[in-house]
């Protein structure tokens, strides 16, 4: 069984580093198509279907969940991956089985969600999300500068809703107390002390969820209107 | 909930939900900037830490376990298996069963008097030597000692190291516990040997006695594990005998065999006697009680032990 020991290798190069984990995944996906292929009973389409990105996030959560003792690790991600697809299945089902407005339209003109007419000013919305995707890459790049990336902050955020609120309220202070923020931004490091000292937040759990704690500091100062826009009722401690 | 795409990659996207939550999702064709309302979130990570410590604390589980079932097993042996024996006899026949440590794990009536010297008596856990004052004490008591009597410890001990230890203890500790109260004879025979090594007797080793003690004989001579050789422990005094090991403990065990749960009782003073006859020849030291019993008589005819006339006597008891 070399080859599985490779494999295995491969996987946990791949949960450390975010280029390991693309190129896995990218070598893989003959085998994420094929997988998925065995649940539509149809080739996948590339572009349409959603069961095939869906597979892909799975294969990426077999990476980070594997262990040596789990046994094979291409079984696991094909349990893992079929385990996905039910779920989103059902989850279709019960919202009537709606369409992918990015599905091409039959015609092949466009798709459908150029092709069908619909209320809505389309193009405003263009607009937005243009304006909203600068704001990101330039928040992307503004943590770049603090070592901190997108993906180190997904894994970072607190899951539970109390360290969350604890994490924002921590935030909260910052943006009130005058020169915190312009000191971050300068010495580009979180103050952690002055914060726990400051908001009441436990210097623990601040510290253990820094990178989350710089990404919302970020986001609280200039420039990032549309995204706090976005947060903007929790961020106020007002329940949505 | 709108979510906010902040991200994409190949296999997956970071969405920003509206409670400011970073979170990893399926990439279903995202576009950076977009807004989408229902993501197929990548359930994760936190599994990544649990496999390590649940297979840490499985391993440390399994190795508490073992420790346990080791002290379990251990503590088993020292403190609950019995190990050893030992027969009080007065007139009353009790067993005293120990754990490794000396301590009594169970008590037993070998006869009537037993029992009833036992009733309402609880001594588990206590230690052996506390044990037999107490029920010397009950004995008393209840009569069934006095003055001028004798008690027997007949002591039945894997190895000749513990049985010699006990037997010292005994005798040191009940003697004094007894002290200035009443005074009585302590005897205290290997029950292993059936060699009663009393104090008052003085035995001499006896090839020839031997035989004469049918049953036992074959376990005395044989082997006798580690009670025969030392059997002559001065410390049972009446250094007399210098038993090469094994001959003596042949010797009395005529006694011991015949009833086995009734070797003092039946007659301390024959058994000294008979103890007496083993020795052959030089009229071991003396044991009057030798020619009481008129037994003497006979057992003076041998010489050498030939208790193989005595054979079918043995009884030395029986004679009295």
């Amino acid at each position: 069984m070399d080859s599985g020991e490779k494999i295995i290798q491969q996987v946990y190069a791949a949960k450390e580093d975010m280029r390991e984990a693309d190129r896995f995944i990218g070598a893989y996906m003959p085998f994420i198509r094929a997988e998925t292929a065995k649940w539509l009973k149809r080739p996948p389409v590339e572009g349409h279907d959603d069961e095939l990105s869906i597979a892909m996030i799975a294969f990426h959560e077999a990476i980070c969940g594997y262990s040596r003792m789990r046994g094979s690790f291409l079984k696991y991600a094909s349990m893992l991956i079929r385990s996905r697809l039910i779920d989103h299945h059902r989850r279709e089902q019960r919202h009537g089985g709606v369409l992918s407005l990015d599905m091409p339209s039959e015609k092949g003109d466009g798709s459908l969600g150029e092709i069908l007419a619909d209320g809505r000013d389309h193009s405003e919305e263009l607009a937005l999300k243009e304006a909203t995707r600068a704001e990101i890459e330039e928040l992307s790049r503004q943590m770049e500068e603090f070592g901190v990336s997108l993906t180190d902050v997904a894994g970072n955020c607190p899951k539970q809703k109390r360290t969350l609120a604890a994490c924002q309220r921590a935030v909260r202070y910052a943006e009130e107390e005058p020169g915190l923020l312009e000191d971050f931004l300068r010495t580009k490091r979180v103050p952690v002390t002055r914060l726990a000292a400051g908001s009441g937040v436990e210097k623990k759990t601040l510290e253990r969820h820094r990178k989350y704690v710089a990404a919302l500091l970020l986001i609280h100062t200039n420039g990032y209107e549309i995204i706090r826009g976005h947060l903007k009722q929790v961020m106020k401690g007002v329940t949505a | 909930m709108e979510y906010m795409v902040m991200e994409c990659h190949s296999s997956y996207a970071i969405l920003l939900d509206e409670e400011g939550r970073f979170l990893k999702a399926a990439n279903l064709h995202y576009e950076v900037g977009q807004m989408v309302r229902e993501p197929v979130l990548m359930r994760e990570e936190a599994e990544k830490k649990l496999p390590f410590f649940r297979w840490a604390a499985s391993g440390i589980a399994a190795v508490a376990a073992c420790l346990l079932i080791l002290f379990g097993v251990r503590f088993y042996r020292d403190s609950i298996r019995p190990y050893s024996s030992i027969y009080l006899s007065i007139n009353p026949e009790v067993q005293m069963e120990l754990n490794r440590k000396g301590n009594v794990v169970e008590l037993t009536g070998l006869n009537e008097d037993g029992e009833k010297l036992l009733e309402g008596y609880s001594g588990k856990g206590k230690d052996k030597v506390t044990v037999a004052d107490e029920l010397i004490d009950r004995a008393i008591e209840m009569g069934f000692l006095s003055e001028g009597g004798q008690v027997s410890f007949s002591i039945d001990a894997p190895d000749e190291a513990v049985f010699r230890q006990y037997g010292t203890e005994l005798r040191t500790r009940v003697q004094e516990h007894l002290d200035g109260r009443i005074s009585v004879t302590i005897r205290i025979t290997d029950r292993n040997a059936e060699v009663p090594a009393s104090s008052e007797t003085t035995e001499k080793p006896v090839e020839t006695s031997v035989e004469t003690t049918a049953g036992t004989l074959p376990s005395a001579e044989e082997v006798p594990p580690s009670p025969d050789t030392d059997y002559d422990d001065t410390d049972y005094e009446d250094t007399d005998h210098e038993a090469p090991g094994h001959g003596e403990a042949a010797a009395t065990a005529a006694p011991a065999t015949e009833a086995p749960s009734v070797p003092a009782t039946e007659a301390p003073a024959p058994q000294s006697s008979a103890a007496a006859p083993v020795q052959t020849a030089p009229p071991a030291g003396g044991d009057t009680d030798y020619d009481d019993d008129g037994n003497g008589g006979d057992y003076d005819d041998d010489d050498d032990g030939d208790d193989e006339d005595d054979d079918g006597d043995e009884d030395d008891g029986d004679d009295d």
